[in-house]
């Protein structure tokens, strides 16, 4: 696996993923990075985050990336000397709120490989940004990918998430989840 | 006997269940100096512990200003449990809960007598 000084971040997400898999570790592309893998032209991000598989060890991983040119410069986090995107590795597991995420999508390019949040999972991730801290950009980018992946988004699965996240937090502001579905339905 | 020796230290440390007992007591989050001050501990201590918590992804932080606000993430997914189980920890810390009792959040008009 070679990366160049002309390598996107989708050719880093998949370099990294494949080397980690070779090296018997799982990780998913997911959070703003997985936003911009479906919406490339409306969304981008110098940070690629994977979450690792738990009980993945450190030195694996740093050797894994050490491969493609990555080195650890603090706890989770690796920079490459020439490209500016950042491979950040949050403390799994991958959850999206209250829900752990067991299921993902693996995108292939030649022999290289990706796993990477599905469409709706992106979707739920990006709202419930929006939804717990009223960021407006990540619920841009989560009608940006609803609108890009229309049917590859589970709305009705989507509802049933928020419903039982208000169930175990009520404290959470339903208007939001309909401005979401007004806005993606061009109200 | 110091007094942290008869502390539960559920998260390891007695610092730590303080400023976990402290956020679950915030509704906007709290400046880490603010944060280290009620909790009476030195701010490095506290900004050691958040790095910690929000590495875990118990804590975020964002920034205002020059400084940064620190609150529990509720997008986490033990969040309405930790939340629980800090409400129950707080009986344990009740200086905790009194600097929290006697702290204002909202916003005050400049001027307004105290």
């Amino acid at each position: 696996v070679i990366l160049s000084e002309q390598s996107s971040l989708v050719d880093v997400a998949f370099a990294a993923c494949t080397v980690l898999a070779r090296a018997g570790e799982t990780a998913v592309l997911c959070g703003g990075s997985a936003a911009a893998y479906y919406v490339p032209d409306l969304y981008q991000s110098l940070d690629i985050d994977f979450v690792v598989e738990v009980g993945a060890a450190p030195h694996v991983v740093d050797r894994a990336l050490a491969t493609i040119g990555y080195a650890r410069v603090a706890e989770g986090h690796y920079r490459h000397a020439t490209l500016p995107f950042t491979l950040a590795f949050p403390i799994g597991p991958l959850a999206i709120g209250r829900e752990y995420v067991t299921a993902w999508r693996t995108d292939r390019r030649g022999d290289l490989l990706l796993h990477v949040y599905t469409p709706t999972d992106v979707v739920r991730d990006r709202f419930l940004h929006y939804w717990a801290w009223g960021d407006r950009t990540a619920l841009d980018v989560a009608l940006a990918v609803a609108r890009a992946r229309p049917g590859e988004v589970d709305l009705d699965a989507f509802r049933a998430w928020t419903e039982r996240e208000r169930t175990a937090d009520h404290s959470y502001d339903t208007s939001r989840i309909g401005r979401f579905l007004t806005l993606l339905s061009g109200g | 006997v110091r007094r942290d020796d008869l502390r539960p230290a559920v998260f390891g440390t007695a610092t730590r269940d303080r400023v976990l007992v402290r956020l679950a007591l915030s509704e906007n989050g709290l400046h880490v100096r603010e944060l280290a001050r009620q909790v009476d501990t030195s701010a490095n201590a506290v900004h050691r512990v958040v790095i910690a918590l929000e590495r875990a992804g118990i804590v975020v932080s964002r920034p205002v200003g020059t400084t940064r606000i620190v609150l529990l993430n509720r997008r986490w997914y033990g969040a309405v449990e930790l939340r629980a189980l800090l409400e129950r920890l707080a009986h344990a810390y009740p200086e905790v809960v009194e600097q929290a009792r006697t702290f204002r959040e909202r916003p005050r008009r400049i001027g307004k007598p105290m």
